[in-house]
């Protein structure tokens, strides 16, 4: 296995002198979300990544010209649904991956299984995991893969530009009136989201307090009691599908929670604010709207 | 060994090596048969050699020696316990190697951890069963195999209720190895090791559990030692099964119907059924690990599916059949 990397890497090598302006022989190195570094001789031209959300940051790292593997639901961008599929996060075809010759694996610190991963490794590939968990992560992640990939310009711009959308959110909401929200993930068990969440972090970044951000689970799951109990003035949740607000109607029963008499109840789709991808700054966006809407509703 | 005893044995290794080349030729990516034989002499791209050396055949080898170990297994659980229903996981030992690999996950440990955490509580288990089935009374199977039960219900509701309390994304990670699932095993040459001596250890032991299947008053009469015996079954049966959830977590049925198929095709002599169990477990995993494999790659089935789908209707028209 080495020995046809070494072979791949003195060919490129070769590719790459002769382009102007490349920088050949140089190391990249980044560091991963499990704080291990990952150095590669040359750029990556050959990305497998073992997750949606990682598929998705690969390609603002500008580099989803060289991924050769994505795992199911890898739905974002639009090319990803064309690059081959090596099975579930949570069970990948190795055989079928190791087929497709990757010199980089982006992991899922929490997604993958760790005896795959544990594996990948033995076989001699270099494996970057990562899990962004704030909005910095995000950035820095956007950063370190294109390191990587040696798509320096595009990613370094695009971690910016995510950066200072957030950032300006961030100021315009700073004085905002607080509103009392909670924020639906999963209908059936009922679950929601912590202050440590990344979706927490959007609820407080837009001036919301999230009625269950004290919980010591990052995803509780709760009873609709809890919900009535806590009496949120906004309710937003995702669903099914982009645009599948059903999840939000068994909420219209209960004429005493505040977010359904004052008709508070918001759909935010889900795929802009479940993954922790440059997308979520769309997303944020769209969650400080709604809750603009409430306070306007006072 | 006599003519007519070694005859199945050969068949059935026979087909086990058929099976094995089967499951080393077949996969996602195709390999030509050809180039597998070049592969195990030692040729062929790198590529390959990856794809059968270090991927398929060791995960070929771990589902034969975890087949075989919980046919085994349960065989000697189904004369120690006189009980057809009895599976190697019929005395809770799943359960508490269960509790312990979901205690490794829920803690962000991997790999080798979650075998030995599994281990451990299989052998926890073990003891725990065994200790309180002796009681203040006298050991019997019957108060064992009560016993058994209700601490494997026990074990049942914390399961559940670890994986009630777990964080949303290691779920799929636990549910996968509660189904259990060939690609945690990492080297097969322990338990296959473990499978070979405990088969040389038992076939001598054959004509004393021929005469204890019969029952102990029989036994005891026939001048077998009784309780020495039972408990040495239940000891190497709880290591064997221990030995096979390590490797690939709770794979139902095996451990229940090859015995049981076996026994309707070549009768109840124990010398000749715990080697053929060996053989045929072995086999029926391997099989079914190359379906779970292949069928809808790339995505991958838990293997505890396909053995229940490959054995069921098998064992029901062996069953219809016999008289």
């Amino acid at each position: 296995m080495l020995k046809s990397f070494r072979h791949t890497a003195a060919l490129m090598s070769l590719a790459l002198a002769m382009s102007p302006g490349a920088v050949a022989g140089t190391e990249r190195c980044a560091t991963d979300d499990t704080g291990q570094e990952v150095c590669l001789e040359q750029p990556a031209s050959r990305i497998a990544a073992l997750s949606p959300g990682a598929t998705e940051l690969v390609w603002a790292a500008g580099a989803g010209d060289q991924v050769i593997a994505v795992v199911s639901y890898s739905d974002y961008p639009e090319q990803a649904k064309q690059v081959t599929s090596v099975g579930s996060h949570t069970r990948m075809d190795l055989e079928r991956l190791m087929a497709l010759k990757p010199d980089l694996v982006i992991g899922w610190v929490t997604g993958n299984p760790p005896e795959q991963i544990a594996a990948l490794k033995d076989l001699g590939l270099p494996v970057f995991s990562i899990e962004p968990r704030s909005f910095e992560g995000v950035s820095s992640t956007i950063e370190r893969l294109s390191i990587l990939a040696g798509t320096e310009d595009e990613g370094f711009a695009e971690a910016d530009r995510f950066r200072k959308g957030m950032a300006a959110l961030k100021k315009q909401y700073q004085g905002a009136e607080p509103v009392s929200v909670f924020y639906q993930v999963w209908d059936e068990p009922l679950m929601t989201v912590n202050d440590e969440h990344l979706i927490g972090k959007v609820i407080t970044l837009c001036g919301g307090v999230n009625v269950f951000g004290d919980l010591d689970r990052l995803v509780p799951r709760i009873s609709a009691e809890a919900v009535i109990g806590a009496n949120p003035e906004a309710i937003l949740a995702g669903g099914m599908g982009e645009e599948n607000r059903h999840w939000l109607t068994r909420w219209e029963a209960f004429q005493s929670i505040d977010a359904t008499t004052k008709e508070n109840l918001y759909f935010v789709p889900p795929s802009l604010i479940q993954r922790p991808t440059p997308r979520i700054l769309k997303g944020s966006q769209l969650f400080c709207e709604k809750l603009d809407d409430a306070r306007a509703k006072r | 060994m006599s003519r007519p005893l070694t005859m199945p044995l050969v068949l059935l290794a026979l087909a086990s090596l058929v099976a094995m080349m089967l499951s080393v030729g077949v996969g996602s990516v195709s390999v030509a048969p050809g180039d597998v034989v070049a592969v195990i002499l030692g040729e062929g791209s790198n590529l390959q050699q990856t794809l059968v050396l270090e991927l398929r055949l060791p995960r070929t080898l771990s589902a034969f020696a975890t087949g075989g170990l919980l046919a085994v297994a349960g065989a000697l659980m189904q004369v120690l316990l006189r009980n057809p229903l009895a599976d190697p996981y019929v005395l809770g030992l799943s359960g508490g190697a269960a509790v312990g690999a979901l205690f490794a996950m829920l803690a962000g440990l991997g790999g080798l951890m979650i075998s030995g955490s599994a281990f451990a509580g299989a052998l926890l288990a073990t003891l725990m069963v065994f200790g309180l089935a002796h009681g203040t009374g006298s050991w019997t199977p019957s108060r064992l195999l009560l016993t058994g039960v209700v601490v494997a219900a026990g074990w049942g509701a914390v399961i559940t209720l670890m994986l009630a309390i777990s964080p949303a994304q290691r779920l799929p990670g636990m549910l996968y190895w509660l189904m259990g699932d060939v690609s945690y095993a990492r080297t097969p040459w322990p338990a296959l090791a473990f499978l070979v001596l405990v088969c040389l250890l038992v076939v001598p032991l054959g004509r004393s559990l021929n005469v204890l299947a019969r029952g102990p008053m029989q036994a005891a009469a026939l001048g077998v030692a009784v309780r020495p015996l039972e408990w040495t079954i239940y000891i190497l049966a709880s290591l064997l099964t221990a030995t096979a959830v390590t490797m690939a977590g709770s794979i139902g049925f095996v451990g229940l119907v090859v015995p049981h198929m076996l026994r309707l095709v070549l009768g109840n002599d124990q010398r000749l059924i715990l080697p053929a169990c060996a053989l045929a477990g072995g086999t029926l995993l391997v099989l079914a690990d190359t379906l779970a494999r292949v069928v809808i790659a790339p995505e991958q089935l838990p293997v505890g599916v396909i053995t229940a789908l490959l054995g069921v209707p098998t064992f029901l028209y062996l069953l219809y059949r016999s008289r």
